[in-house]
């Protein structure tokens, strides 16, 4: 067994003690009586091998079983869907399944499973996928979680795969779990990054600490290798003409799609109440002359899927709701995007948004205080700015709906 | 006041403002209300609007000191202004003049670790020097509830906090400063020095002044060592009148909190209303709510533990512990927004700031419920019952703007006179600006004005700096000079 | 009804800070706290508790001083703490960490329904829960925004799913996953600190368990390994732009496509 060894000869003195103690980072070393001791708390960093090795040593494995990295082969992609409606996260992941693909020679493989999800399945033959194997069952009709992971199993011990990854949604980021620990192998979790070496061990990068540190993760000798990526963290390939691959349907036995769920109702997501919960905040300041201009600044927010916020003038001049107030007394936001129209930025407005992930400030003064925290300064008139950005959004809009 | 002599001040001409710019430069003035931010014709206290027929952005002592000394010489008031954040009036150029804001005055010049004190310009904000000291392991205790304000605008008005219990004020932080007098002559009262029987303390005359008696330049402020641990209790109980006579209880204890707030079921609801957040607990009617510090777990445990017992052998239905980051924000986060969730709550409404003697604070809201129901108007208040100071506010709600004006007059001069009686005082931390002079007129009589007075003189004899509030022979009618 | 809600023993902060030469990170004199979503797990199942008949446990895996977490647990109303501490369970990572935890549920006894939070505020995994489920054959749903009903031998939940809401009927056991916000957890009492200040906590090892093949826990289980950790780039970019209102919208909405909001 891998474990770091104590080699104590001698009684170990308090002043000494504390030294050794603290370096630990996860507290896991102990003393006790003059003995040192490591509790579960270890971490397997091997700090301390490095900063005391007199006294702490890494022991490795006698025995290392090695599997066979060869019998696993192929990138396999999840297909994400809602009763056939599948979700964009499905073609940015085969963009990357492609790439990692072509670099150690395996094909991409779709797993699509579902109810008459059939003539869907042939789409995804334009985004890169060499085939897709596709299980039709009305069991599959909802997603529950037994049935999903026994088509997963399945599909598994017929493909052995090398790499699957799966979307980090709310149904990926509790299938894959499940479907890693039936296979007893290693899950990474919201990868950021994800490179192939040549022996098909993925490295894969995520972030952990809520984002204030990233981790390099392997899963060294174990298959098939599980990542969960985000939507919109990965791109998708450009649609091609032509659908090159196969579709191929699966069967499997109906015992094995039993469940101990039953779906009683589906219902609409309800939109985001509260301006702290949004992910793109659109805020209407004094720039803006008139209460019925409001609506453009409405219309923005609609088409960006965000809320309306703004700032105490307007509350003042009862045009917005005190709710939407953005400031250090009012709400404290930090959405994905925020973009300020016709705001100057108050030392409180300011405090209240700044550490949002972008800034896009739009006001006619240069000089305007919003701009020292803006990470995109427009110096410009919003009334001549955001109708023509409505334009234009509307337009992409268009041009992507099909796509999908 | 009976004699009403108005000062008479030169309105300003293109001589005047030629010469400012010539002293802050083009970039710094503005001229006239088309070009002067709105921002900039009142303050927080609602219902006023004035503009000064200059602002200009000082950027050192030397700016100060010869504005000031011309506008002496040419007698144009002169009304210092920080974030504008004061809630009476203080820093409104009632008489129009010259605005001199100390907004980009906002270096920390030094930390000197030595002699644990810090030294910053007046417009550095609040929360920019909390967040540089805290850096560096050191506290500055002063925790006005509004973060934005600037440090100038806190001395101005002697500002208080929630902290007040334990560490008391800002006075008591400010060890030194720089001052320029009306004349433009720069003073230096105070210093890094610990003690200091060197006549009168002229430094603590001018934190308080309101800007009435020259402009604050620099200033040296005493820090303490950042306490490590910090953990709330909040406690609830059946009802105020029991919460807040658990108070004295607590401060006789000697286990003295940095922060004893009270809290209604009502008030809890507007915050949980206007957060659209639950608080972690609706038990009840009334709360306490208690803050520590202390340099370990134990310290603090060993602490709060004997005032948790206190608290509930008076009463107390259990004491609740936040100890985490989550756990204190869920309750903060609501105290925080007290303020503006009644501010949505209501149409209109006005606020009153009185301190009393800790061992009153229960009579004196018990008085205002009775306020209450007497005058069919709601009034609702919270604050700080560690420290005697109380936030109640009137709100207007259907009420007709007469029967407001009536009803609000009336109510204000009960409370004023109750607080009186007591053995309070008209403002806790707020300042006086000119919205409150009449109350501290009762409150201190003919001679304590005249008192006020000539020490405004001594200081400011042309009557230059922010007239109409501390220390004016008149009561201002604002559309008189 | 016999609870166990999943707990874990973080650092209070998770602003930790990378130590730029060895790599290490830094947590100089950093306290721990339960991790705050799982607050959101013992909440729920006080409340049910307190409206149903049921027996709540609390479990966790880590050193000794995770003990303090499951007495904090007591004063939430949680009835049995229970500790995993052994240090063959030492460097587990999501695999080897649900095993040891689902062979602990096994142990304390009879289980109707395991709670556990969304995430944790270190690891951000979110997928430890799925995992204990899988270990112990039971359904599982993640992502629950409410428990609407609690049945004789089911409860009906709602979940988030990607695009909608799903209401679901699960019989028991099994496993969920309660999102943040599902409710407003309570303060620790103070009279519960006190009414069970001599309460025990029971510790299991490894040995303890039915199956205590070692080279299913800790490093040993593992199927992951950390390469190596290090600081994220931080986006500081500042841009200014100047032109002509068509070509300002322009350059903000390939900007929002860029970061991709539609």
């Amino acid at each position: 067994m891998a474990k770091i060894e104590i080699i104590q000869n001698q009684k170990i003195e308090p002043h000494e003690a504390q030294e050794i103690l603290k370096i630990c980072p996860f507290g896991a070393i102990e003393w006790k009586d003059g003995k040192l001791d490591i509790n579960s708390g270890c971490k397997m960093c091997k700090l301390c091998t490095k900063q005391k090795p007199q006294y702490f040593q890494f022991v490795e494995d006698e025995v290392k079983k090695e599997i066979d990295k060869s019998l696993w082969k192929g990138v396999v992609v999840y297909v994400e869907h809602t009763y056939g409606d599948i979700h964009p996260v499905t073609f940015e992941l085969l963009g990357k399944a492609r790439e990692l693909a072509d670099k150690i020679g395996h094909e991409v493989i779709a797993l699509f499973a579902g109810y008459q999800i059939q003539e869907k399945a042939e789409e995804l033959l334009h985004y890169g996928a060499d085939k897709v194997f596709v299980y039709d069952e009305e069991a599959l009709k909802d997603f529950r979680i037994e049935p999903y992971t026994a088509v997963f199993e399945d599909f598994i011990n017929k493909q052995k795969p090398s790499v699957v990854l799966v979307g980090g949604t709310t149904i990926g980021r509790s299938l894959a779990p499940r479907v890693a620990a039936r296979f007893k192998t290693g899950l990474t979790a919201d990868c950021t990054s994800l490179e192939i070496e040549e022996n098909t061990d993925l490295s894969q990068i995520r972030p952990a600490f809520g984002g204030n540190i990233m981790a390099h993760i392997k899963t060294p000798n174990s298959r098939p290798q599980f990542a969960t990526v985000r939507y919109k963290i990965f791109s998708s390939l450009e649609r091609a003409e032509e659908a090159k691959g196969e579709i191929i349907p699966c069967q499997i036995d109906r015992e094995r799609l039993k469940s101990n769920i039953k779906v009683l109702d589906i219902k609409e997501k309800e939109k985001a109440k509260y301006i702290e919960d949004a992910e793109v905040l659109v805020v209407a300041g004094r720039g803006v002359q008139k209460e019925e201009d409001l609506a453009m600044i409405e219309e923005l927010a609609n088409l960006l899927g965000g809320m309306v916020a703004s700032t105490r003038p307007l509350i003042e001049a009862g045009w917005t709701d005190p709710k939407v107030q953005i400031g250090l007394s009012g709400r404290t936001v930090k959405p994905k995007l925020i973009i300020t129209c016709g705001v100057s930025g108050s030392v409180q407005f300011r405090a209240g948004m700044q550490n949002s992930e972008t800034i896009i400030a739009i006001n006619t003064d240069p000089n305007a205080p919003i701009f020292d925290v803006a990470n995109y300064s427009v110096i410009g008139d919003i009334y001549e700015i955001v109708p023509k950005l409505i334009d234009q959004l509307r337009q992409k809009k268009i041009e992507e709906v099909p796509a999908i | 006041m009976s004699t009403a002599t108005i000062m008479k001040y030169k309105k300003m001409d293109a001589q005047d403002i030629q010469y400012l710019r010539s002293i802050v430069g083009e970039d710094y003035i503005f001229v006239g209300e088309e070009n002067i931010h709105d921002d900039y014709s009142g303050d927080e206290l609602a219902g006023i609007e004035r503009y000064p027929e200059v602002l200009i952005y000082v950027k050192s002592t030397d700016e100060i000191a010869k504005v000031l000394k011309y506008a002496n010489e040419n007698h144009i008031p002169v009304t210092t202004r920080g974030q504008g954040t004061g809630l009476v009036g203080g820093a409104v150029a009632l008489c129009g003049g010259i605005m001199l804001s100390t907004e980009k005055m906002n270096r920390i010049l030094e930390l000197d670790e030595e002699n644990l004190t810090v030294t910053v310009e007046p417009g550095v904000l609040l929360m920019d020097l909390t967040a540089f000291v805290e850096s560096h392991d050191l506290f500055y205790p002063p925790d006005p509830g509004e973060k934005s304000a600037s440090i100038g605008g806190n001395i101005s008005t002697n500002a208080g906090g929630m902290r007040a219990v334990k560490y008391g004020v800002t006075r008591d932080y400010v060890r030194g400063m720089e001052f320029v007098l009306p004349n433009g002559q720069v003073m230096n009262f105070g210093g890094k020095i610990v003690k200091n029987s060197s006549g009168y303390s002229l430094k603590d005359l001018i934190v308080g002044s309101e800007g009435t008696l020259g402009v604050v330049s620099k200033l040296i402020l005493k820090l303490l060592p950042l306490p490590k641990n910090k953990l709330s209790l909040l406690v609830p109980f059946q009802d105020l009148s029991t919460a807040i006579q658990t108070v004295p209880e607590i401060i006789k204890s000697k286990n003295i909190p940095t922060a004893i707030e009270f809290m209604q079921g009502e008030v809890i609801l507007a915050a949980e209303e206007f957060l659209g957040k639950k608080f972690p607990d609706n038990s009840s009617d009334a709360y306490l709510l208690l803050q520590f510090d202390g340099n370990s777990k134990e310290e603090l445990e060993a602490a709060y533990e004997k005032v948790a017992d206190i608290c509930l052998e008076c009463g107390a239905l259990d004491v609740l512990i936040a100890d985490t980051d989550e756990r204190h924000d869920s309750i903060w986060s609501a105290r925080g927004a007290f303020l503006e969730a009644i501010k949505a709550s209501t149409s209109h409404m006005d606020e009153c700031d009185v301190v009393v003697p800790r061992n009153k604070v229960s009579e004196f809201v018990i008085y205002t419920h009775k306020l209450q129901e007497q005058y069919n108007m709601r009034i609702s208040s919270f604050g700080h019952a560690g420290d005697g100071n109380l936030h109640i506010y009137l709100l207007k709600d259907q009420m007709d703007q007469k029967t407001w004006n009536e009803k609000a007059g009336e109510v204000f001069e009960k409370m004023y006179q109750k607080a009186f009686e007591m053995g309070g005082a008209v403002s806790g931390e707020h300042g006086i600006g000119f919205a409150k002079i009449p109350y501290l007129e009762e409150e201190f009589g003919k001679e304590g004005m005249e008192l006020f007075r000539r020490i405004k003189l001594a200081f400011d004899p042309n009557e230059i700096m922010n007239p109409g509030k501390l220390g004016s022979n008149y009561k201002v009618n604002l559309y008189a000079c | 009804m016999n609870i166990t809600v999943c707990i874990k023993q973080v650092p209070s902060t998770s602003e930790v800070e990378i130590d730029e030469k060895t790599g290490n990170l830094k947590r100089d004199g950093v306290d721990s706290k339960i991790n705050p979503y799982d607050l959101f797990a013992l909440e729920e199942g006080v409340r049910i508790k307190e409206k149903n008949q049921a027996i709540v446990n609390a479990i966790t895996m880590g050193p000794n001083q995770a003990e303090e977490i499951l007495k904090e647990a007591y004063c939430l109303g949680v009835d049995n703490g229970y500790l995993i501490s052994d240090r063959k369970c030492a460097g587990a990572d999501v695999l080897a960490t649900a095993k040891a935890i689902s062979e602990g549920i096994k142990k304390v006894g009879k289980f109707d329904l395991i709670i556990c939070g969304k995430q944790t505020t270190d690891g951000d995994t979110a997928q430890v829960g799925a995992e204990i489920a899988e270990f112990l054959g039971i359904p599982h749903a993640n992502n629950v925004l409410q428990i609407k009903e609690i049945k004789e031998d089911s409860i009906v939940v709602d979940v988030d799913l990607p695009t909608m809401v799903q209401t679901i009927e699960i019989q028991l056991p099994c496993l969920i996953s309660v999102d943040k916000d599902i409710n407003q957890p309570r303060l620790p009492s103070y009279k519960l600190k006190k009414a069970t200040k001599d309460k025990k906590i029971i510790s299991f090892t490894v040995d303890d368990f039915e199956d205590s093949d070692e080279s299913k826990y800790g490093m040993n289980g593992s199927a992951t390994q950390v390469v190596r950790i290090f600081p994220p780039q931080s986006n500081d970019e500042t841009e200014t732009w100047e032109g002509n209102g068509n070509e300002l919208a322009d350059k903000i909405a390939h900007k929002i496509l860029e970061l991709k909001i539609i």
